[in-house]
């Protein structure tokens, strides 16, 4: 597939054709001092120099809340399958090997059309990270740059984005982009030092081992007393759960309408650090204890989904848990290098 | 099924099935049979379960509590929650959505030859039917059959025409206990590993079957450990909260495994590295 | 099949909760096209001693209100608590803080705070005088989750209502944590379903929900000096509608 630099103005037209077209379009904007995903109105408003969002793409692919069925109350029900297509600008390397971590865990074993209707939907452009985030340690992770996943990679090397065409989607989208050049040695040498100094920085904590050796650290960590030590703090609030890339739990519940013959059964967000995300019919509760589901977070992301998708680690180094834990026990890489000191 | 999704079905849909028979087991467990509306089989095992819903009210994984050897499936339901209350209103002839089957099963065919010891722990007796039906309809297949039950109170008791009926029979054993005694009730009293060393010397060379209340299996399995079965003779049949049934909810899990995927029947050894399971 | 009957009563409160049923608007019609509303003070003139499903708003402050919601509960079947005052008690129970109540009297209406149809007790929440079937939180009450519980119970499904923190809400929408702006808000430990509108609108969370079942008051009382702030601004906060 093609490498080819355009101006930023003329990626800014491209844009702005594109929120003109009938294609939904969302990017990144500002959100007071922050950043969010949202539809695009205005190509002005596209952050791509942003540090981070304060929710990751995911919603886009797994929303907050969206309606699998439509049924009658006590009868059949129709399955409600996402069709709208969308370009979404602006996902950041870590947040892209998220997404495919989630493609894979969606579509193996049992394959769930509703996730991966609204992936097949969506066409993606990621761009390397300009502006590193306050707790970002996507280095450690190996996540701070990527290669699959996307349809087009954006990389700004000054007043020129390098575009890589990855897919034939994307390719057919960089066609349109009036006054695409080729991209000769030079501009791809300013895209690998733009690579190169993300792998090395966006490191604002040091993981003290490599991410393969995290699974072997867990096995032997199950009783260390850090859990209990930062569980005293949790609040339970699930705040690391909601804003995680490669979280993904969710609960189901049925709604009526007010003609009370008809509703629909929707799945939203649910998290692993809430009181009740292990409790049965008749209340017996499996995860009663902050500390058990506190450490159930970190051995998912560090053991336990690893094991369903080959190893890879499914915390992939963006920093939202630690930003949004309020009590500030939530940073993955100061738990999981206080098990090294000790074992 | 639709053009957009490539011609995969929606794995959170159910069926509707209808209700064929139905009857209260005691105080707060109601049986059903179920069928088909298109009137083939459920294609099952025993041990696995199946996510039970009303459109409007909601969804709960059930144990599958029949043979596939017999027509239809049978489910045992206690009112407990939300959905199950709205169920025991239901009857013969009304729809009742099914997914499913889900989950491991009983090692029907690893277990084949051998002697099997089921533990039964109150409504623990459920599934482990499903599985005694089975190796009863195939007797040739399977060695000694011991059905341990234990129940809370005597008016609790599940299946009971149907235990006595397997009392009669010569080519299984079965023993009943009831945790508190009773009038009406001449038999064993105490918890259900009471029963145990009465069986003590059968256990080593038997497959082991334990399904009953969470507190229950940490004092079978020691009782078991005293007894010398190897952990690999040992199978538990775990519940938790398996909302979506496929693997990706994450409510039933137990450190790495799913009860729903990997479970909900599990042999003991391979739980040795699950603190969560027991 | 005939309609349930549905009667709403009002106790000491302000009356914001009925206004937000009143503010369903076109669902209002849906509403009586679903129960029979026999009895509610602020939308209709007739009264009804026979109802399947009572509503309570307001909380309890006198003898003689207990007396009467005691004879509500022995009539319906179904009773609900409805907004702040019923759950909990909310803002009346600001007057709990005093161990006089006299004092209170005198200070809120002078030196007619004696007369005899003010006389009062220690403000009680609706399932602190009878047995409460399910609550209704919020001040005011979110018309759209009354929508929704009135539903559920309608076609016989116990009403969702989370029992985890309204951060979860607060996140789920995006909102920029107001902690981060130095503020003491209650989100961490008050119970969600609301959808976290204060935030939204750039306000902290004032606990109008109550607590979650289990919440870390140590935590949060703990994580006061991270932001600068103190244990006593947290007391301060907790005290408007979270008073025992």
């Amino acid at each position: 597939m093609s490498v080819s630099t355009v101006t930023k103005d003329q990626f800014k037209s491209f844009v702005a054709a594109l929120v003109d077209s009938d294609q939904k379009v969302v990017g990144v904007q500002a959100k007071d001092d922050k950043f969010a995903f949202g539809e695009l109105t205005d190509a002005d408003n596209l952050r791509l120099d942003y540090d981070v969002t304060i929710l990751p793409p995911k919603k886009y692919m797994l929303p907050q809340k969206e309606t699998l069925m439509s049924f009658k109350v006590g009868g059949a029900a129709q399955t409600v399958q996402p069709d709208e297509k969308m370009v979404l600008i602006g996902v950041h390397p870590y947040d892209m090997v998220a997404i495919n971590q989630m493609d894979t865990l969606f579509s193996q074993g049992q394959y769930d059309t509703h996730y991966m209707n609204r992936r097949n939907n969506i066409t993606i452009i990621a761009c390397d990270v300009v502006t590193p985030s306050e707790n970002v340690f996507a280095s450690s992770m190996n996540t701070a740059t990527c290669d699959s996943g996307f349809d087009i990679l954006l990389t700004d090397i000054g007043d020129t984005f390098v575009v890589e065409a990855a897919t034939e989607k994307g390719e057919a989208l960089v066609k349109t982009i009036n006054g695409a050049k080729n991209a000769d040695a030079a501009d791809t040498d300013k895209r690998k030092a733009v690579q190169d100094k993300n792998v090395a920085s966006l490191n604002k904590h040091q993981l003290e081992c490599k991410p393969s050796d995290l699974p072997d650290l867990l096995e032997k960590s199950y009783d260390h007393p850090v859990w209990e030590e930062k569980a005293e703090m949790c609040y339970s609030c699930g705040s690391c759960n909601q804003v995680c890339p490669t979280c993904y739990c969710f609960d189901v519940q049925d709604e009526v309408n007010w003609d009370l013959k008809t509703g629909s059964r929707c799945r939203s967000w649910d998290g692993c650090l809430l009181a009740n995300f292990a409790t049965v019919a008749g209340n017996h509760n499996f995860r009663e204890k902050r500390a058990d589901r506190f450490r159930h977070r970190l051995y998912r992301k560090g053991k336990y989904v690893p094991g369903k998708i080959g190893g890879q680690i499914a915390c992939v180094g963006c920093g939202r848990c630690i930003s949004a834990c309020t009590t500030k026990i939530a940073n993955p890489v100061e738990i999981y290098n206080t098990l090294m000191e000790k074992n | 099924m639709c053009e957009c999704c490539n011609g995969k079905k929606d794995i959170y849909l159910p069926e509707l099935c209808t209700i064929t028979k139905r009857r209260m087991l005691n105080g707060t467990e109601l049986y059903m049979h179920l069928e088909k509306e298109d009137g083939g089989d459920f294609d099952y095992i025993p041990g696995q379960f199946v996510e039970v819903s009303i459109a409007g009210i909601g969804e709960a994984p059930i144990s599958i509590s029949s043979s596939p050897t017999q027509k239809g499936m049978e489910l045992v339901i206690r009112n407990v929650g939300a959905l199950t209350k709205v169920i025991h209103k239901l009857e013969v002839g009304d729809k009742i959505g099914i997914r499913g089957p889900y989950g491991s099963t009983y090692p029907i065919e690893a277990a084949k030859g051998k002697d099997l010891v089921f533990i039964c722990g109150g409504i623990g007796l459920v599934p482990q039917r499903s599985f005694i039906r089975y190796a009863l309809d195939h007797r040739a297949d399977y060695g000694d059959i011991t059905v341990l039950i234990g129940t809370k109170c005597h008016d609790m008791r599940l299946f009971r025409e149907e235990i006595a009926l397997w009392e009669e029979r010569k080519d299984m054993t079965v023993m009943e206990t009831i945790d508190e005694g009773h009038d009406c009730w001449n038999g064993n009293v105490g918890v259900v590993t009471t029963l145990i060393p009465k069986v003590e010397s059968h256990l080593p060379n038997s497959q082991i079957l334990v399904c009953g209340p969470p507190i229950m299996y940490k004092f079978v399995l020691m009782a078991l450990a005293e007894a010398k079965v190897p952990e690999e003779n040992i199978f538990v049949n775990l519940e938790r909260r398996m909302k979506c049934g496929v693997g990706k909810c994450g409510h039933c899990q137990i450190n790495e495994l799913y009860v729903c995927q990997d479970g909900p029947v599990f042999r003991y050894s391979d739980l040795a590295s699950v603190p969560e399971a027991i | 099949m005939s309609k349930p009957r549905v009667a709403i009563f009002d106790f000491a409160c302000c009356e914001g909760c009925q206004l937000q049923i009143v503010n369903l608007e076109e669902d209002i019609l849906n509403l009586i096209d679903v129960v029979d509303v026999v009895e509610w003070r602020e939308a209709m003139s007739e009264q009804s001693h026979e109802y399947d499903i009572a509503i309570i708003e307001g909380s309890i402050t006198r003898e003689e209100d207990a007396k009467r919601l005691e004879v509500i509960r022995s009539r319906a079947k179904i009773l609900i608590a409805l907004g702040a005052c019923a759950t909990m008690g909310g803002l009346n129970k600001l007057k709990n803080n005093f161990d006089d109540l006299n004092e209170v009297r005198e200070c809120v209406y002078g030196k007619d705070g004696q007369m005899p149809h003010l006389n009062t007790f220690k403000t009680k929440a609706c399932d602190e005088v009878v047995k409460v079937d399910f609550k209704i939180h919020g001040c005011p009450i979110d018309a759209s989750e009354f929508a929704q519980i009135l539903r559920s119970l309608l076609v016989g499904k116990t009403p969702f209502v989370p029992d985890y923190p309204v951060c979860v809400e607060c996140k789920a929408n995006e909102n920029i944590c107001r902690y981060e702006y130095g503020e003491v808000c209650l989100g961490p430990i008050i119970r969600a379903g609301c959808g976290a509108p204060c935030p939204a609108a750039g306000r902290e969370c004032y606990g109008c929900r109550g607590m979650v079942d289990n919440p870390n008051v140590e935590a949060a009382q703990e994580v006061m000096d991270k932001y600068n702030l103190t244990v006593h601004d947290l007391k301060q906060k907790l005290v408007l509608f979270n008073s025992k």
